[in-house]
């Protein structure tokens, strides 16, 4: 079992009191309107599936009820850091082609 | 059951726990506590909340992670950054929320009177530390967790909260609609040590037959 240091709460806790929540840093488009079909989902669809790093949002459900980052290696499933929303990765990798 | 501006309410556990034959050399001790529950959203950043709050309450919010202040009359646990649980007296929910509104008008907050939606027991007993063990993930040994620190875990399948009382007891706030789920599973995982229900309060009064 994985233990994941909450930003918000501020200690380690188990996995189980978490859930997994998608890719991070995704932008939503300004002008939706203006995007093509294939840039639309793209958008909404596609991410990327990395071997190695990810930065990725985990939602702590069972304790503060608050959404956070997280930058994983896929490989390994060793937690490098975790992260408010808003913030930026001290770690990052162009393995994955992070957009 | 307990008596309350006149009207006898009915505890959240009340059914549950009458189903419960005390043990009279019981591991585990369990009491239902009945308070008000507020819950109080407000940016911590913003002087002008906190000051707001301190004004009504007495006290000053807890802004440290998982740690909660206490007066004589409120107590107020920290539930996440811009989130917090405060427990009044029973009966005393409706004005409490009130003078807090009154007092946070036109701020980017909210006081939402929640007392029915959950429910608070406290658990002691020599046997508290195996029963623990079996239900929550968290280590709840006093080092770990200690007088005053609250903690959002998990319980069995269902979600706490809980906070290290200063007699060594803890206290477990659970939703209302998982009390019967609560009581059985506590029942269940406390037969090997004995179990024994603290509160008189509890007990519901005969229905006489009607004629």
């Amino acid at each position: 079992m994985l233990q994941i240091y909450c930003p918000y709460c501020q200690e380690l806790r188990e996995e189980t009191e978490f859930s997994y929540s998608g890719e991070a840093h995704i932008a939503r488009p300004l002008e939706p309107q203006q995007l093509t079909d294939a840039q639309w989902a793209d958008y909404l669809f596609f991410r990327t599936n990395p071997r190695g790093i990810h930065h990725e949002m985990w939602y702590h459900a069972s304790g503060c009820r608050r959404y956070f980052n997280a930058t994983r290696n896929t490989q390994t499933y060793e937690i490098y850091e975790t992260y408010p929303l808003g913030q930026q990765p001290a770690l990052t990798c162009d393995i994955g082609g992070k957009r | 059951m307990i008596k309350c501006h006149s009207e006898t309410i009915r505890t959240p556990l009340c059914d549950a726990v009458l189903a419960i034959t005390s043990d009279t050399n019981a591991g585990i001790y369990m009491r239902e506590n009945t308070f008000g529950h507020l819950n109080l959203r407000g940016n911590p950043t913003d002087k002008a909340f906190l000051s707001s709050i301190e004004t009504v309450l007495a006290l000053n919010l807890p802004l440290i992670p998982c740690s909660s202040v206490r007066s004589d009359v409120f107590s107020v646990y920290w539930l996440g950054p811009s989130d917090w649980l405060l427990m009044v007296p029973i009966g005393t929910e409706s004005q409490v929320a009130a003078d807090l509104r009154d007092s946070l008008m036109g701020q980017h907050s909210a006081v939402v009177d929640i007392s029915s939606a959950q429910a608070l027991v406290n658990l002691s007993g020599v046997k508290l530390p195996e029963l623990l063990q079996k239900a929550i993930v968290y280590d709840c040994d006093p080092t770990h967790l200690p007088v005053g620190k609250v903690v959002q875990t998990t319980f069995a399948k269902t979600g706490v909260t809980l906070c290290r009382c200063e007699d060594g007891s803890i206290d477990l706030i659970i939703c209302r609609s998982f009390s019967d789920y609560f009581t059985l599973w506590l029942r269940d995982a406390s037969a090997e040590y004995g179990l024994a229900v603290v509160d008189a309060c509890l007990s519901r009064p005969k229905v006489s037959a009607q004629t």
